[in-house]
């Protein structure tokens, strides 16, 4: 069997986040980057899967991306990926759903992948849309937002969160493509000397123009923080008056006393 | 020149960070005052198992290979979290090394492993004595030979992870009547062996989750094959090894600095006094300057010693160095972070006050900041005569 497992490097949650110059990206000063939290729920069940069938079985994954994302690749090599495809990339951030998809697509069209498994969505642009546009792109069976995982002979059973705390169970024929929700599973730490046999794993280089034949069809106009919102209200003065006007205000402003 | 990590650093050093925030973090205040280890034997074990036992231990024996770089931000990220994990982590570690280093291939296959794969707990350095601290070539214990044995008498103190560990490296004079020095040997010797009593336990300032206990030899009687290295070679041994160590312990001394200035800094940003953030304040913003300068200027000098080892240079004075300015750098960072939070840093409603305790033994063992100081001075001075 063949597995691809596609990941992205978002910026790590606890930066600082600035837009760029443009107003379009952030500003990658001094910003630290990591695994997309969602994408590592979807690296941990492909290595359970290829655990599970062993040898035979070939798990690859892909990055979209500068050189930085090779550190993301080595993570996922280094938790039990076999080997990896980095396509190489300045402009992936400027990218939209539809291209990343048709590249990845573009990719996986004549290497006979029977499950591919995505993030759920990405923690920085979060359209939620790649996975479900390569499925689309490559004829593939699709469910998304998985939260439990299983396959056998040819089949996949996924659990699903719907809203209300409903779960949902879907059975899939492969070739299939799922996106992973968090609460699938509790990804591994990958251990030392798996990081460091990493540096043996091969990693497939190929510039991005070999792959992309599609124009965007959505472009980022804007992005920005919210507008900051006025400060506070400080009241003073005498105990008795300042109830009377918290009161007021909460009549007023809120639904707290209706 | 480049002074990033690898990526399979940058991957060791974020493993590290994961595990000490998702683990390590959350029990450390609890570890602290428990006297209970059965978690820090649970921490230690998946440590083990991920690999951060041997990090500068060839993979034949179970080690990772990852060199000393890696060993050096290991330490760091876990030491950020809990120093008690930090302290058994990089003792295990050099105890492996010295096996590796001196041992016979007999030696390093029965030990190793059991270290690196967690097996064992911990590995135990036993060089200290009542009377030779700073000075360990006045040691008194001594292994005499009988027959194709050596029986050991003596005691030592302040043997670190002794309750736990599963072999103890063991200085002993051979040779009383040789100069200072050099009638020492070294000795492996696995915990349980008769004779061998673990002590009563130090009642610690600090680090207290790593027990800390006096060992004593009641004519404990070993194999001869039980000695390492050569006969009388032994205090040649115990200075090689320990200039390894002042890394780790720098390396700790540095995450636990890191940890302190963190938690003031974010404190100063959020506590308000005379109607504004603490922060604003010059007199912290200094505090947050000098803390921060001294502890990158550590990480920097732990690098360079820990890039020079890993490379095979000369690094014994740069090891002394870094040791030297990252313990007290973090000393003093402990000490200004109390400073910022005022009486609640006193507290034991914030871990500054653990930071304190646990950064004050870093000046002290695996060499004083004094005998540090002794051997910068006596490498400069080489060279010159």
């Amino acid at each position: 069997m063949k597995l691809l497992v596609c990941i992205k490097q978002v910026p790590d949650l606890e930066s600082r986040f600035k837009p760029d110059a443009a107003g379009v990206w952030y500003n990658e000063t001094d910003l630290a980057f990591r695994m997309n939290e969602y994408d590592e729920y979807a690296v941990e069940q492909a290595v359970q899967l290829r655990e599970k069938l062993g040898e035979g079985t070939e798990l690859t994954v892909l990055s979209i991306g500068p050189d930085r994302v090779v550190e993301a690749i080595k993570k996922s090599l280094a938790m039990g990926c076999d080997n990896a495809a980095h396509i190489q990339d300045q402009a992936a951030s400027a990218k939209d759903p539809w291209q990343i998809a048709s590249i990845i697509a573009a990719y996986a069209k004549d290497k006979a992948f029977d499950i591919i498994f995505t993030g759920m969505q990405s923690q920085d642009r979060g359209s939620a849309q790649v996975g479900v546009t390569i499925a689309e792109q490559l004829g593939f069976a699709c469910t998304t937002t998985i939260v439990g995982f299983d396959y056998v002979d040819g089949t996949i059973t996924a659990k699903r969160e719907l809203e209300g705390g409903i779960k949902g169970v879907v059975k899939l024929k492969t070739p299939a493509l799922v996106t992973c929700q968090l609460g699938l599973n509790v990804p591994r730490y990958p251990t030392l000397p798996n990081i460091m046999k990493a540096k043996k794993k091969e990693i497939v280089a190929i510039p991005v123009a070999d792959l992309l034949t599609e124009e965007s069809l959505t472009t980022t106009a804007s992005f920005h923080p919210p507008a900051k919102k006025g400060g506070g209200i400080v009241l003073e003065g005498d105990v008795a008056d300042l109830v009377e006007k918290v009161i007021a205000i909460l009549k007023d402003k809120t639904t707290v006393l209706r | 020149m480049f002074l990033d990590l690898t990526e399979e650093q940058k991957l060791i050093q974020d493993t590290a960070r994961d595990f000490a925030k998702a683990e390590l973090e959350p029990m450390a205040a609890e570890l602290d005052q428990s006297d209970d280890r059965t978690p820090l034997m649970i921490n230690l074990k998946k440590l083990a198992e991920l690999g951060f036992m041997g990090l500068n231990v060839k993979e034949q024996y179970g080690g990772t290979e990852a060199g000393v770089v890696a060993f050096s931000v290991a330490i760091t990220e876990i030491a950020r979290a809990c120093a008690s994990t930090a302290v058994t982590l990089s003792v295990n570690n050099m105890v492996c090394e010295v096996i590796q280093a001196v041992g016979n291939e007999e030696q390093k296959m029965a030990y190793i492993p059991k270290i690196c794969s967690g097996e064992y707990a911990a590995g135990g350095f036993g060089l200290t004595e009542s009377g030779a601290g700073s000075d360990p070539s006045g040691m008194s214990t001594q292994a005499v030979k009988d027959g194709d044995d050596y029986i050991l008498n003596g005691s030592k103190i302040f043997i670190t992870s002794a309750p736990y560990a599963g072999v103890f490296v063991v200085w002993a004079v051979t040779d009383k009547d040789a100069p200072k020095g050099k009638g020492i040997s070294c000795f492996l010797i696995e915990g349980g062996t008769p004779g061998l009593i673990i002590g009563k336990e130090e009642h610690k300032m600090g680090q207290h989750a790593s027990a800390t206990n006096e060992l004593i030899f009641d004519n404990c009687r070993v194999p001869a094959s039980a000695m390492m290295g050569r006969l009388n070679d032994g205090f040649r041994i115990a200075v090689a090894e320990l200039t390894g160590g002042r890394i780790g312990i720098g390396s700790l001394a540095l995450g636990v600095g890191l940890a302190a200035m963190d938690c003031a800094t974010r404190y100063s940003t959020e506590r308000v006094q005379f109607g504004q953030k603490i922060s604003n304040f010059q007199a912290l913003q200094w505090m947050m300057a000098d803390g921060y300068t001294e502890l990158e200027a550590s990480r920097l000098l732990l690098m360079s010693a820990a890039w020079r080892k890993e490379n095979g240079k000369g690094f014994a004075k740069e090891a002394s160095m870094a040791k030297l300015f990252a313990t007290e750098s973090a000393n003093r960072a402990c000490y200004s972070a109390m400073q910022m939070l005022g009486g609640y840093g006193y507290t034991r409603d914030y871990p500054i006050e653990r930071y304190t305790r646990d950064a004050r033994i870093t000046s002290i063992y695996e060499g004083t900041s004094e005998i540090q100081r002794l051997i910068i001075a006596r490498e400069i001075l080489r060279n010159l005569t």
